[in-house]
């Protein structure tokens, strides 16, 4: 599998976190689902920031609130408690059409089962997004970004699972998004398929300067991130500074 | 209830919109087909039983007057069962509160002893007595003349008898099976108003007639196994030289033909129309139950993989569908009768019967819902199969993603300016082409069958420009007891008001054409008259020649004859003989049947010199009642019909129950097309909902999903609409050719107007559901939807 990202000997350093924009903020940040004695704590008050162009990991094990904090963040759900901003816009009391003007505008997504629309090539998978976005690069500059200029004109059907995935994050990072989110990218992938694929997210992250957010359960991909947060039952138990990155390459799980 | 019924219980539940919407489709099908076929065993039944009990002859003869002992030469005929003679004649009335003339039918009733056909039923008071008895005359009176006019037993009536007027007294309000249509001689449509049929002691009718120990009209029945054609032949043998206008049988008896009409147009729309509805709800019991067994893929993996055999889970669905067709039969025989019981409603107006009430044809019902069933399992049937013959282990499994290729219509240059939205639209349609094809086909029939009431509705509004501001154009027209000389048009001029009076001769005859015989009247008119214009289907005006005649269309298609073609006239009145004469052209008429001579050529066929039997007039607006004033003081006018009254008892009668069969249609094809279009939407939005939801997850506002959801029902529907129109035309002309028949007829009027809301209401139906499905959209759970497939 031939891909567009240059190896890289280390990550280039960045500014202190403090000399950079803060993207989000969350102060007691809880989500819970139900009322009463059925009432179930996904996330039970959490306070963190996330910087601008930082790579995060949010590590833990199924059933921790790691997905239901991506929700949060990507505008897909809003708190219970707590206040959650974005660039100082509270996200906690936004309308629906504010949330969809957020994803639209700022999140790009990444899912575990990909999602990409099985009518569309890779490129108008990606032209979709563009058509709906204010400054949106062309289907064509992502695809290469990812390391798929030679199969625009496949449909997903036709394209391996590792290559899906690359279209799902070209599709994310189209309209230059200001956060990446992935959930679970590299969940249905195999070892060498997932590399590339982290490969074009830390791409994505050092080129453009785009905060990322990946979720996982596998510890080993932690060590590509400038933080990793681990939650346990919907806590945030632990905030790890890596001192130095690790190269994707060097991964192995 | 086992546990596999009780999940059945709840998909119903969770599914109820859908199955509502399928099961109303069925139950509109049904309904029609149960209405119409209940109403053809009511009608029959009821027909039957009432001829059986009440005598109804089976051959009929009118004659101008016969000693009564030819009585016993008719009872001698070969397979003549029984025989009854008597007086059938008619008079003018005086009817208290009504301003024109109206028409009397008088029958005699026996001099000794009850009638022993065609035995009339009361319904209030007595049969009338002789007047010996009574000081004043008495006469039993129809019940169709009686309710108009309010006319209860002891109520008084003036007659003109043979130029004298008397009163007569009401003894009883009855009904014959003779005339349970009853409409004046020669006229398709019914008038109570001014048409009445009643029943006097033979004594004091014969006497009035000079007719006293003769008859003039007979009826008898018929010896089994005996040939009704022989019988007609030998009665018209006997009676030729007594003035007879030649016998006929039941088929050709007014009333009998009109009810038997009725029942063929019921007939008509009994099957062919409910089974175009069945046809779709079978479509759609398919597209749910394929969608829902692809939904419930994994839980039938378990079901099997926990040790259910093939026969268990297929039963399941199986019982499903079987549930939505259980709905649809309830709700299609609960509609069927309460449509059943208006249509009944409705026939009161035509037609009378000692009773006739509402019977559920129980038989059609259960064959319905075997072919509903039927119907159901067989759109069921394959995606079960497919479903039941997959491993356990496969099934688990998420289905492959589905593979796409470019549209065919991407190869055109025009392609590059396809939105993505639209793109995908026509990768789904061309992905699924049978699937495609059938929604499409759904959709083009929603359309059609929106077209066919308002066919009726717009035949009804044109039959009623064209028979009577068209074709009839006269104010009133009269009719004389007997041909006269052609210069009492002269008196008919002198009426005060008349302003145009165009004279007529009427004559009885029989047209034969091989071996298909019908028997109306000839009518003789001006050669281009101003106030009866005989019109062909352009229309414009004949110009009627000296030679031969011009027939209704609808005439010639029964004698399968055209223009050219030749035709034998029997003329039944005076002198009987036979001429050929050729068929000059075809009228347009919507009422009966009928033929066109021009009078003069007519009067020089009738040998009698110039005659007239009436005539049509153009009466001032200022002067018509002093118009009708003078007429009833006109004894040798014998009958009298307004066009207006005409007009109004048409719009009452035969407009009303189109009218209704038309919202009853109209009714029907909206819920098809809404339950089609909005089953469509809902499969879509199932089919899509990962898709849609990951549009909205990428930023896409719900309006834009919407519009992807709907860009593929948008496209279809596009292909549909033009289609639908054709077919829809296409039901029209099926539907009228059926139900047209001899006595009424429509014309098929296709108006731009009834096509732009066909495709309104399709339009509407598309845009309501593209709502409601996207309020379903705003229910899909964003986070859920995007969960791994695993």
């Amino acid at each position: 599998m031939t891909t567009a990202v240059e190896p890289i000997a280390s990550p280039p350093a960045q500014p202190p976190i403090e000399a950079r924009e803060r993207m989000f903020h969350a102060r007691g940040l809880a989500r819970i689902y139900g009322e009463g004695e059925a009432a179930v704590t996904a996330l039970a008050g959490v306070d963190f920031e996330m910087f601008a162009g930082e790579l995060i990991v949010l590590l833990g094990a199924s059933g921790s609130g790691k997905s239901t904090l991506l929700n949060q963040l990507g505008g897909l759900d809003s708190p219970t408690r707590g206040i959650l901003h974005y660039r100082g816009w509270d996200l906690g009391t936004a309308d629906e059409a504010g949330l969809t003007q957020f994803r639209r505008n700022a999140v790009g997504f990444v899912f575990q089962a990909y999602n990409l629309i099985p009518s569309l090539t890779a490129r108008e998978n990606v032209a979709l997004i563009a058509e709906i976005s204010r400054d949106p690069m062309s289907p064509e500059e992502a695809l290469h970004l990812v390391g798929l200029g030679e199969r625009m004109d496949h449909f997903p059907a036709q394209l391996s699972g590792g290559e899906q995935q690359r279209v799902a994050i070209a599709r994310a990072i189209a309209k230059r998004p200001e956060v990446l989110l992935c959930d679970e990218p590299t969940g249905a992938l195999d070892v060498r398929t997932g590399i590339t694929v982290l490969e074009a997210i830390e791409h994505i992250n050092r080129e453009l300067g785009t905060l990322a957010v990946i979720i996982t359960h596998n510890a080993i991909i932690a060590d590509m991130a400038g933080r990793v947060f681990t939650l346990s039952d919907g806590r945030l138990v632990g905030v790890r500074e890596n001192t130095s990155r690790a190269t994707v390459r060097s991964l192995a799980w | 209830m086992s546990l596999l019924d009780r999940k059945l219980l709840r998909d119903l539940r969770a599914l109820k919109s859908q199955a509502l919407a399928v099961a109303l489709v069925m139950a509109c099908g049904l309904a029609m087909m149960v209405t119409t076929r209940s109403l053809i065993l009511s009608l029959s039944t009821t027909r039957d039983n009432y001829y059986e009990r009440h005598r109804f002859a089976e051959v009929f003869a009118r004659l101008k007057r016969a000693p009564n002992s030819v009585r016993d030469e008719l009872v001698k005929i070969p397979g003549v069962a029984t025989v009854q003679t008597g007086i059938a004649i008619q008079v003018t009335l005086d009817v208290p509160g009504l301003m024109e003339p109206a028409v009397g039918m008088i029958n005699s009733l026996p001099e000794r002893g009850a009638p022993v056909l065609n035995i009339p039923y009361l319904r209030a008071g007595r049969l009338p007595q002789s007047q010996s008895r009574t000081t004043r005359g008495e006469l039993a009176v129809s019940e169709a003349f009686a309710e108009p006019h309010g006319l209860k037993p002891g109520a008084k009536l003036s007659a003109v008898l043979n130029g004298r007027k008397q009163e007569f007294l009401i003894s009883g309000v009855a009904l014959s099976p003779e005339f349970v249509f009853e409409a004046p001689p020669g006229a398709a449509l019914p008038d109570n108003k001014t048409y009445g049929v009643f029943w006097a002691p033979y004594k004091e009718l014969a006497t009035a007639f000079q007719l006293y120990g003769a008859f003039n009209n007979v009826a008898l029945t018929l010896a089994p196994g005996a040939s009704e054609g022989e019988v007609i032949a030998a009665v018209d043998r006997l009676l030729a030289p007594y003035g007879g206008r030649g016998a006929y049988g039941r088929t050709n008896h007014p009333s009998h033909r009109r009810v038997d009409d009725e029942i063929r147009v019921l007939q008509g729309l009994s099957v062919a129309f409910p089974l175009v509805f069945l046809s779709v709800a079978a479509f759609m019991v398919n597209s749910v139950m394929s969608r829902q067994i692809t939904l419930q893929r994994e839980q039938i993996a378990m079901l099997k993989a926990c040790g259910f055999s093939n026969r268990q889970v297929g039963a399941h669905y199986f019982k499903f569908s079987l549930a939505i067709v259980v709905g649809g039969v309830v709700f299609g025989a609960a509609g069927g009768v309460f449509l059943g019981g208006k249509l009944v409603e409705m026939y009161h107006l035509f037609f009378r019967f000692p009773q006739l009430d509402f019977m559920l044809d129980t038989r059609v019902l259960v064959a319905a819902t075997a072919v509903s069933s039927l119907a159901a399992f067989g759109g069921v049937a394959g995606a079960v199969r497919r479903a039941v013959n997959l491993p356990p282990a496969e099934a688990m499994r998420p289905e492959a993603p589905a593979s796409f290729r470019p549209a065919l219509l991407e190869n055109f240059r025009a392609a590059r300016w396809f939105s993505a939205s639209f793109r995908m639209a026509l990768r789904n349609i061309q992905r699924r082409p049978v699937r495609s094809g059938l929604t499409c086909l759904a959709l083009a029939l929603a359309t059609g069958i929106l077209i066919v009431p308002n066919t009726f509705r717009d035949g009804i509004a044109y039959v009623l420009d064209f028979q009577w501001d068209v074709v009839q154009r006269q104010t009133v027209t009269l009719s004389l007891v007997e041909p006269q000389q052609a210069r009492a048009i002269a008196d008919f001029r002198h009426l005060p008001g008349v302003v145009l009076a165009e004279p007529f001769r009427y004559v009885p005859v029989e047209l034969r054409a091989g071996p298909i015989m019908r028997r109306l009247m000839l009518q003789g008119l001006p050669e281009r008259g101003t106030l009866s214009r005989v019109i062909d289907a352009r229309p414009a005006q004949f110009t009627l020649p000296a030679r031969g005649v011009v027939i209704s269309a609808k005439l010639a298609e029964v004698l399968r004859v055209k223009p050219g073609d030749e035709v034998i006239a029997r003329v039944l009145e005076g002198e009987e003989r036979e001429i050929s004469v050729p068929i000059v052209g075809l009228a347009e008429d919507f009422a009966g049947v009928a033929a066109y001579m021009q009078l003069d050529a007519l009067n020089r066929l009738m040998r009698e010199g110039d005659r007239i039997t009436g005539a049509h007039l153009s009466v001032a607006a200022g002067q018509w009642e002093e118009f009708l004033r003078a007429v009833k003081n006109t004894p040798r006018a014998a009958g009298c019909m307004i066009k207006a009254s005409m007009r109004d008892g048409f719009r009452k009668t035969t407009a009303q129950s189109i009218g209704l069969l038309q919202k009853m249609y109209m009714m029907f094809a909206v819920i098809v097309a809404f339950g089609i279009i909005y089953n469509s939407a809902r499969i879509s939005l199932s089919e899509r909902a990962r898709e849609l939801a990951t549009l909205r997850v990428l930023g896409f506002t719900r309006g834009e999903v919407g519009a992807v959801l709907v860009g593929e029902l948008v496209l279809l529907t596009v292909v549909a609409l033009p289609v639908g129109l054709v077919i829809g035309s296409g039901f029209a002309r099926g539907i009228l050719t059926a139900v047209n028949t001899e006595t009424v007829r429509l014309p098929l009027v296709l108006t731009a107007a009834n096509y732009a809301f066909a495709v309104a209401v399709v339009a509407v139906a598309s845009a309501l559901s593209a709502l409601f499905a996207a309020r379903k959209l705003a229910d899909i759970d964003l986070v859920s939807a995007l969960k791994a497939l695993d």
